[in-house]
């Protein structure tokens, strides 16, 4: 009975509805626009607003995803993580390693019309690596000492010391290339990239329209790209449904609830991020090894993956099993077979017999993050840990993480797309992003070769090794490395991959 | 009149600076900045001074307010720290959309609350009363997102209907302004018509038990003349006031249903400020809602003038 009233009142609303809009469109016809013409139009789900298109200053992943099809960098990644040509038609890297020679594509232009050339390359990333403009790729490119245009087509990068991670780290959005002489890229965005910007309208929408004259003619393959602002996932999984949307990303539990429905499919990739349980080795009792080995065995992943991530999501370590060119293998790692006994024993030769009381931060933005911490806190118990959740608002958990006196953190990293990136960076003693004071001489002496090595067969070895002795140390427990899902309307020929949405992109087709 | 009308804008000053102080401090007490909110944990210190720096935001809190303040007394609410937005011109265009979603769901709220509200006064304890507690109940305690994710899924998910998501204005072209606001106007206008509804049954209650209505009952007027000729016009004080409290409500605070429907309105603005720390944004839109919200009481003041002419000022 409530079920025919409420069906009722829904009946008589949509009655009226339709009535106004002359009829509505049908779900069958929505691979074509009004007047019958085929669908040109790309429409994406963005569940935040971007904030800028400087690619130099902002980092926010809603402003990447657009600025990335606007400009180009030297080179990018392909689906299997690759490093491939792109501006940079190739490269050499002279056998020291510290003199690295791009040779650009010819003819490529921006969206003003004007050629790009080795002037621009050079602009830009001394633009980058211009302390006044606070760019976050500034620290990608510290090895650089001096850039030389030997002619329009060449650009010539030298290098203080070798450095195996710089060509992977042009293929960075962050390292973009944009004209020679801009100064304020917060609003207007000219690039060499696949789309240009049409329309922006503050709330609603982005509208990127085809650059014709690309310099890869195959691509891309949709006319025009609307990025459409819909923060709430009930709203997007209603308007994927019915059509409105042909792309959105989608959490892992309504992935499950979209499966199998008429005319939409669910796509998903390993991601590049994972979470970990970060520890401060400053702070007592955290300072004791063997209270982290014991944390390290008490803690059981699995269960982690169950029950936060619905087993959706990889055991990860330090580097995230995406990267399978240098990711180790996490059964390697002895404290990750969980042992409860062990954990008790070695808290106890750590002077802890009885645990002790402590504290877990997390950020409340991140239902992930608050689960994971809940069956942490469960887990610590059974040995005597008693831990205190405390769930921060996003700017006050960024504050408390630069504060670098927490005792336990739960959080998320990406981990780049160089092994480098994942280790130095987050575990060196000088690492920017080392807020655990984890210092072992012996892991930044390992990092530091693996960044000078260009042997890649070595430098695999020297990661392999500081991956074990990071996982033994245990400044951070490395949890799970998620999926990303993707809900896809049936017509629409999209595949993504950890390489990103924007490698995506730019081949999606209609069909 | 003239003197109270003087009074009561001049007093506007003295609200506006207090509020002014007030969110600036606020806001800045708040933990977290822009910069290392836009950077997050990939962040470099030198990249979150430098991004602090270029914002203006490296200099001291008194130098920022007395900055901010100066520009807003010449109509200059400053630039977003985020995108680099004129804020003004931002904040009308959306507080326009804001105020026809409001105007809408009020609307909506007053047709199905006032014919209801008389309804079940006037036939207290029967059937029709039971059923509009019952809604008003309902009303009071469903929570306004849970309506609206409920109409936005049972439309999609039985009817593959979805509202335009691009807002246009209503007077650019009125039907698809309708198909756009109709499910989140419903959404507060239910919220609205059960508040409404409420007062207006206790008030009608009250009235007709006053000797005037008996009076009237006793010279034969018809029962329609008594409930709209006497009645009505005396319950209407608390109606009124009622309804003027949730149009200002309303227009400073539709952020859930603005968020759930992807309404780019003035709250969803505000809102979004605060997660970024846009000092310029959130200061500049509270003090507009501020202002909008003074305006609107001193608005139901007029009109209580009108409606009783015994009230003077």
């Amino acid at each position: 009975m409530k079920k025919r009233v409420l069906a009722g009142f829904f009946l008589s609303l949509s009655l009226v509805l339709s009535a106004c809009s002359g009829g509505g469109t049908a779900p069958a016809e929505q691979g074509k626009s009004a007047e019958g013409q085929a669908k040109t139009e790309l429409i994406v789900a963005a569940e935040q607003e971007p904030v800028g298109y400087d690619p130099h200053k902002v980092p926010a992943a809603s402003s990447v995803r657009v600025y990335a099809l606007i400009y180009d960098s030297l080179t990018k990644l392909d689906e299997n993580m690759n490093i491939v040509p792109n501006l940079a038609e190739k490269w050499e890297i002279a056998p020291d390693g510290k003199t690295v020679t791009m040779f650009l594509q010819k003819g490529v232009k921006f969206h003003n019309g004007k050629d790009m050339t080795a002037d621009d390359v050079k602009f830009s990333f001394e633009r980058i690596m211009n302390p006044d403009t606070g760019s976050i790729a500034k620290s990608y490119f510290s090895s650089v000492e001096a850039i030389e245009v030997k002619d329009p087509t060449t650009v010539v990068f030298k290098l203080k010391n070798a450095d195996a991670s710089f060509v992977a780290n042009t293929a960075s959005a962050y390292a973009s290339i944009v004209p020679a002489g801009s100064t304020d890229l917060t609003k207007e965005a000219i690039g060499t990239g696949p789309f240009k910007m049409e329309k922006s309208e503050s709330g609603q929408y982005v509208l990127l329209k085809k650059n014709a004259d690309y310099f890869n003619k195959e691509l891309p393959k949709v006319e025009s790209i609307k990025f459409q602002i819909m923060k709430d996932e009930a709203e997007r999984l209603a308007a994927i449904r019915s059509g409105k949307v042909d792309i959105s990303m989608v959490s892992a539990d309504s992935a499950k609830l979209l499966d199998g429905k008429p005319g939409v499919q669910i796509k998903n990739y390993q991601s590049l991020e994972y979470s970990y349980l970060g520890i401060n080795v400053n702070k007592k009792p955290f300072d004791n090894p063997k209270v982290r080995e014991a944390i390290s065995y008490a803690v059981d992943r699995n269960q982690i993956i169950q029950t936060v991530w619905k087993g959706e999501a990889t055991l990860t370590g330090p580097i995230a099993p995406a990267l399978t060119n240098s990711a180790l293998d996490p059964a390697t790692y002895p404290t990750y077979k969980t042992d409860v006994e062990k954990a008790k024993q070695l808290l106890a030769e750590a002077g802890y017999p009885n645990g002790f009381e402590t504290q877990i931060e997390t950020a409340a933005t991140y239902p992930d993050m608050v689960e994971t911490a809940q069956v942490i806190q469960q887990q610590l118990k059974a040995i005597g840990i008693n831990a205190k959740i405390n769930q921060l608002e996003w700017g006050n958990y960024i504050d408390t993480w630069k504060s670098k006196d927490m005792n336990l953190m739960v959080g998320r990293n990406t981990s780049g797309v160089d092994a480098d990136r994942s280790m130095r960076f987050f575990f060196s003693t000088t690492g920017s992003a080392n807020v655990w004071n984890y210092s072992n001489p012996a892991y930044d002496e390992l990092v530091q070769k693996a960044l000078t090595t260009v042997d890649q067969s070595e430098r695999k070895k020297l990661y392999d090794e500081a991956q074990t002795m990071l996982v033994a140390d245990a400044p951070n427990l490395f949890l799970a490395s998620p999926k990303n899902y993707y809900a896809v309307r049936d017509n629409i020929d999209f595949t993504p991959s950890a390489a990103g949405e924007v490698y995506s992109l730019i081949k999606t087709s209609i069909k | 009149m003239g003197s109270y009308l003087i009074k009561r804008v001049a007093s506007l000053i003295p609200i506006l600076f207090g509020i002014s102080v007030l969110i600036f401090t606020i806001l800045h007490l708040v933990p977290g900045d822009p910069a290392s909110i836009m950077l997050g944990t990939n962040a470099t210190p030198e990249a979150i001074a430098a991004l602090n720096k270029s914002m203006g935001l490296d200099q001291p809190l008194i130098n920022q307010y007395l900055h901010w303040v100066t520009g807003i007394l010449q109509g200059n609410f400053g630039v977003s720290v985020h995108t680099g937005e004129e804020i003004l011109p931002q904040i009308l265009k959306r507080f326009a959309i804001t105020m026809q979603l409001t105007v809408f769901g009020v609307l909506i709220g007053w047709v199905l609350a006032i014919p209801f509200g008389i309804l079940s006064a006037i036939r207290a304890h029967s059937k029709t009363d039971i059923v509009v507690r019952v809604f008003t109940l309902l009303g009071i305690s469903v929570p306004n997102f849970a309506i609206g994710t409920l109409l936005l899924l049972g439309f999609s998910l039985y009817f593959n209907w979805f509202p335009p998501i691009d807002v246009v204005n209503f007077w650019d072209d009125p039907i698809e302004a309708f198909k756009v606001f109709i499910l989140p106007a419903t959404t507060m206008g239910i919220v609205v018509a059960a508040g409404v509804m409420r007062m207006t049954r206790s008030a009608f209650l009250e009235t007709m038990d006053k000797d005037f209505i008996r009076t009237a009952r006793a010279k034969g007027n018809s029962k329609w003349t008594i409930v709209m000729g006497h009645a009505f016009r005396n319950s209407s004080i608390p109606i009124v006031t009622i309804a003027g409290m949730q149009i200002g409500y309303l227009l400073g605070g539709s952020v859930i249903v603005e968020q759930l429907f992807s309404i780019p309105g003035l709250g969803q603005y505000i809102l979004e400020g605060i997660y970024q720390r846009d000092y310029p944004v959130v200061q500049g839109g509270v003090l507009f809602v501020a202002l909008v919200f003074v305006l609107v009481n001193l608005l139901i003041d007029l009109i209580y003038t009108w409606i009783d002419p015994r009230i003077k000022y």
